[in-house]
């Protein structure tokens, strides 16, 4: 009970907070990640009320609003004129190959190790169901997959950062 | 001391109206015409929210508040988008968003 009253009033803090914060941040960009915390936070205020579709809906649209800031910050960045390095294409085709290679085994270490349960993953999301699945049970094939993520993104990194043509290098 | 333990529709509905208000305050008071689209969904959160509460403490299926809410909040989305749009097409004609110095150059 005790936990109810103190998630209901930090999300009420939380909400006024980032709607006040919206209005009144003195720089654009402050208001918008505002925008992003009211978003989320009230997500969660519906998954209190037990509005789970709501809820899975909010964060998407959550996602989607944290895409469109990620690329208008790419697009700002470019427009500052830093003097990024090219990439050679075979190098990104060859990067983007890799990463799907690590998708599709990590999606059949998921089916094969322990027992299908992406697909209990995604049984929960689409279907009205009440089976079995619980998420405290995913959360330690869940972080392996995180090191191994963090394992390929180092191994990306290294393969990246070889020398490469500076584009004020091209230019001359 | 009662009214603030037991969390009820009351509670919610006054953090609704307070979100409204904020929301309103911001869409009367600001200049910038991309921070008054900003309030606009604000105030359209708010109205979802007052949806699920009552859909919460009403209709224990809660799948005409589901139902209504989704739809509210994709048509609230899609006219932000659309703002937005303007918005870029105003910010392109004239550097700047501010709706006093729009106004001032229709004038």
């Amino acid at each position: 009970m005790e936990s109810n009253i103190f998630y209901f009033y930090s999300l009420c803090v939380i909400i006024l907070g980032s709607a006040a914060g919206i209005i009144l941040a003195p720089r654009m960009y402050i208001s918008v990640i505002a925008l992003f915390f009211l978003i989320c936070s009230s997500g969660f205020l519906y998954l209190s009320l037990n509005a789970k579709y709501m809820a899975i809906f909010q964060f998407i649209l959550c996602g989607i609003f944290l895409c469109g800031y990620v690329f208008i910050l790419l697009k700002k960045i470019n427009r500052l004129n830093l003097k990024l390095k090219l990439v050679n294409p075979i190098k990104i085709i060859f990067s983007s190959l890799w990463v799907l290679l690590f998708g599709v085994l990590t999606c059949l270490f998921f089916n094969e190790e322990f027992n299908n349960s992406l697909y209990s993953i995604f049984n929960f999301i689409i279907e009205k169901s009440s089976d079995t699945v619980k998420f405290a049970e995913h959360i330690f094939p869940l972080h392996l997959v995180i090191l191994l993520v963090f394992v390929a993104a180092i191994i990306l990194r290294i393969f990246l950062s070889s020398p490469v043509v500076s584009q004020n290098e091209e230019q001359k | 001391m009662d009214f603030i333990l037991n969390i009820g529709l009351l509670h919610y509905l006054i953090l609704s109206l307070l979100l409204f208000l904020i929301g309103l305050t911001g869409v009367l008071i600001s200049r910038n015409m991309l921070r008054t689209v900003m309030s606009m969904f604000i105030m359209t959160i708010s109205v979802v929210l007052n949806f699920m509460v009552f859909g919460h403490y009403c209709d224990n299926s809660m799948e005409n508040a589901n139902m209504i809410s989704i739809f509210v909040l994709t048509i609230s989305v899609v006219q932000t988008i659309i703002a937005l749009v303007i918005l870029y097409k105003i910010y392109q004609a004239n550097e700047y968003l501010d709706a006093e110095k729009i106004k001032d150059k229709e004038n």
